[in-house]
């Protein structure tokens, strides 16, 4: 196993307390929508299904596949679950497969446990569905699968990263360089295994595979893409620079109109709260996931709206 | 400490976290001071303490690469607290998993307000989890057998065959799964999984919540105090 692909499965003791007490706290509600969702219109039937594709996914680990020189690779699964099982059906799984991580082997913390899902059950999965939702029906099919396999790894490592940088963990440039360049790798190759899975199961079976709707606009899909990636850098940018960007903040202003709002309602508390370093950087890391969260809010809405116009 | 009720051993296990999460003063010290109360806990559930100290080290590889870049970017304390919590998060985990059987767990967690499906999906998985992987295994073997990673084969070509592969476990699990539903339908399954038995909180469970959260908690605020 490459060393990077354990990269994303964050253990206890490397996020700060706030950090990983507000994905606790994200997390909650979210998976048990995702549950509830996963379920609709399904008695629990669907479970061995779901239980037998995150043991799938499990043994996918140990299929290397041949990227180079003497080194080998292996899927991941966030994206091929969406595309076989749909994307609530794959979050499901997924956090399935990092309880069992956690649990039983130990990888990936369990107080951290909330980020690691956010970062892979959640927007992994939904940032891999993405593409194949808005691109899977035409002619890009092909690209659609590459670019969602990429993506689903993409997103869920560059918010971990986020979030390690956010609790203070130091990364100088260089091994940050050399992270994202591992992260850029893996991405692509995540990508080419799951359209060559996809392409092998369509032989195999094509009723495994969901055929997403033809039609839709690629330019609006492009556009909200870009903007889901802008908000992603954005994050990584305001964790590794959050002075800096508080200095831009300060300078047009909207950092003391944030700081006014979030601390008016708590005058009364002691100050030296929040004085501490870590609310200036939580402030820009949480904007720039806020930021995410209403991109995907406002592509949905629009492609909905587009879809029934 | 087997038979205890999961919810205590799960209550005692988020306060030792979170004690630790949270500590950042005296770090070497505590460390220490909690490790041995781990190991007392091993050892009364007569677990083999060595090869647990040495299984929970599983997270070390993993947590020592960023240790030293902290200590190479001057934060050598910071290096150190990565590698003493995650490492003692892990062996507080392998105590509590080690101690309560699978399906306990997951009920206890239920009772705390997972929901119940994500919590079957997991049982399932685990469930399967072995088998499956056997059956990969042969797969690699077989292909392995018919030169699948001979270095003369064209990478493209192997590449090829391991997603090729990958789909055929993919069938074969999602045709296991079929048979599973039409199995459980066989043996009269209404639609919905019934909880399994109660689990009951005795005053034994209660004692041992106690003791186990306050001892953490104990630990780190002598430590503080005395130094």
């Amino acid at each position: 196993m490459l060393p990077w692909k354990a990269i994303v499965h964050i253990p206890d003791g490397f996020l700060s307390t706030p950090v990983w007490a507000t994905m606790d706290v994200a997390a909650a509600p979210a998976v048990a929508y995702i549950v509830r969702r996963a379920q609709r219109g399904f008695d629990d039937a669907r479970v061995p299904l779901l239980g037998v594709m995150g043991a799938f996914v499990f043994a996918a680990q140990m299929i290397n596949f041949p990227v180079g020189i003497g080194t080998t690779s292996h899927l991941v699964g966030g994206a091929l679950l969406a595309y076989t099982l749909g994307p609530a059906a794959a979050s499901v799984v997924m956090s399935a497969i990092i309880a069992i991580q956690a649990l039983v082997f130990q990888d990936g913390g369990i107080l951290a446990m909330g980020a690691n899902l956010i970062n892979m059950a959640l927007v992994g999965v939904l940032a891999g569905y993405l593409p194949f939702y808005l691109w899977g029906g035409g002619r890009w099919h092909k690209w659609a699968i590459f670019a969602g396999g990429a993506l689903s790894l993409m997103v869920s490592a560059v918010l971990a990263l986020a979030e390690l940088l956010i609790s203070g963990v130091p990364m100088p440039a260089s091994v940050l360089g050399v992270s994202l360049a591992l992260f850029v790798v893996s991405a692509l190759l995540e990508g080419a295994i799951t359209l060559a899975v996809i392409q092998a199961l369509e032989t195999i079976q094509p009723g495994f595979v969901r055929k997403p709707e033809t039609g839709r606009s690629f330019a609006l899909g492009a556009i909200g893409l870009a903007a889901v990636l802008l908000a992603a850098v954005g994050v990584l940018v305001a964790s590794t620079a959050p002075d800096g960007i508080e200095k831009l903040g300060l300078q047009v202003g909207i950092a003391s109109h944030v700081r006014s709002l979030v601390t008016t309602p708590l005058t009364g508390y002691q100050a030296a709260f929040f004085q501490t370093g870590w609310l200036r950087k939580a402030s820009g890391g949480l904007a720039g996931l806020a930021l995410i969260y209403g991109a995907c809010l406002l592509i949905g809405r629009a492609v909905a709206r587009k879809r029934s116009a | 400490m087997h038979r205890r009720d999961p919810r205590a051993k799960i209550a005692a296990l988020m306060v030792f976290l979170v004690v630790l999460a949270t500590a950042h003063r005296a770090l070497p010290v505590l460390g220490l001071a909690l490790v041995l109360l781990l190991s007392a806990a091993l050892i009364w559930a007569r677990l083999p303490l060595f090869s647990a100290l040495a299984r929970a080290a599983i997270v070390l590889p993993f947590s020592l690469i960023f240790a030293a870049v902290c200590w190479l970017s001057g934060d050598p304390a910071r290096g150190f607290s990565l590698l003493l919590k995650s490492y003692l998060s892990a062996l507080a985990v392998l105590l509590v998993v080690s101690t309560t059987p699978f399906p306990a767990l997951l009920r206890g967690l239920e009772t705390i307000g997972a929901p119940r499906f994500l919590l079957m999906v997991v049982q399932f998985l685990y469930r399967y989890l072995f088998v499956i992987s056997e059956e990969a295994q042969h797969m690699t073997i077989a292909a392995a057998s018919r030169g699948a990673t001979v270095r003369g084969v064209m990478a493209g070509a192997r590449f090829r065959a391991a997603a090729g592969a990958l789909a055929v476990l993919f069938a074969r699990s999602y045709g296991r799964a079929e048979d599973i539903h039409r199995s459980m339908l066989a043996r009269g399954f209404q639609g919905r999984f019934q909880p399994a038995a109660a689990l009951r909180f005795r005053a034994t469970d209660a004692v041992f919540m106690l003791f186990a959260s306050l001892a953490p908690v104990l630990l780190r605020a002598t430590v503080e105090r005395a130094l």
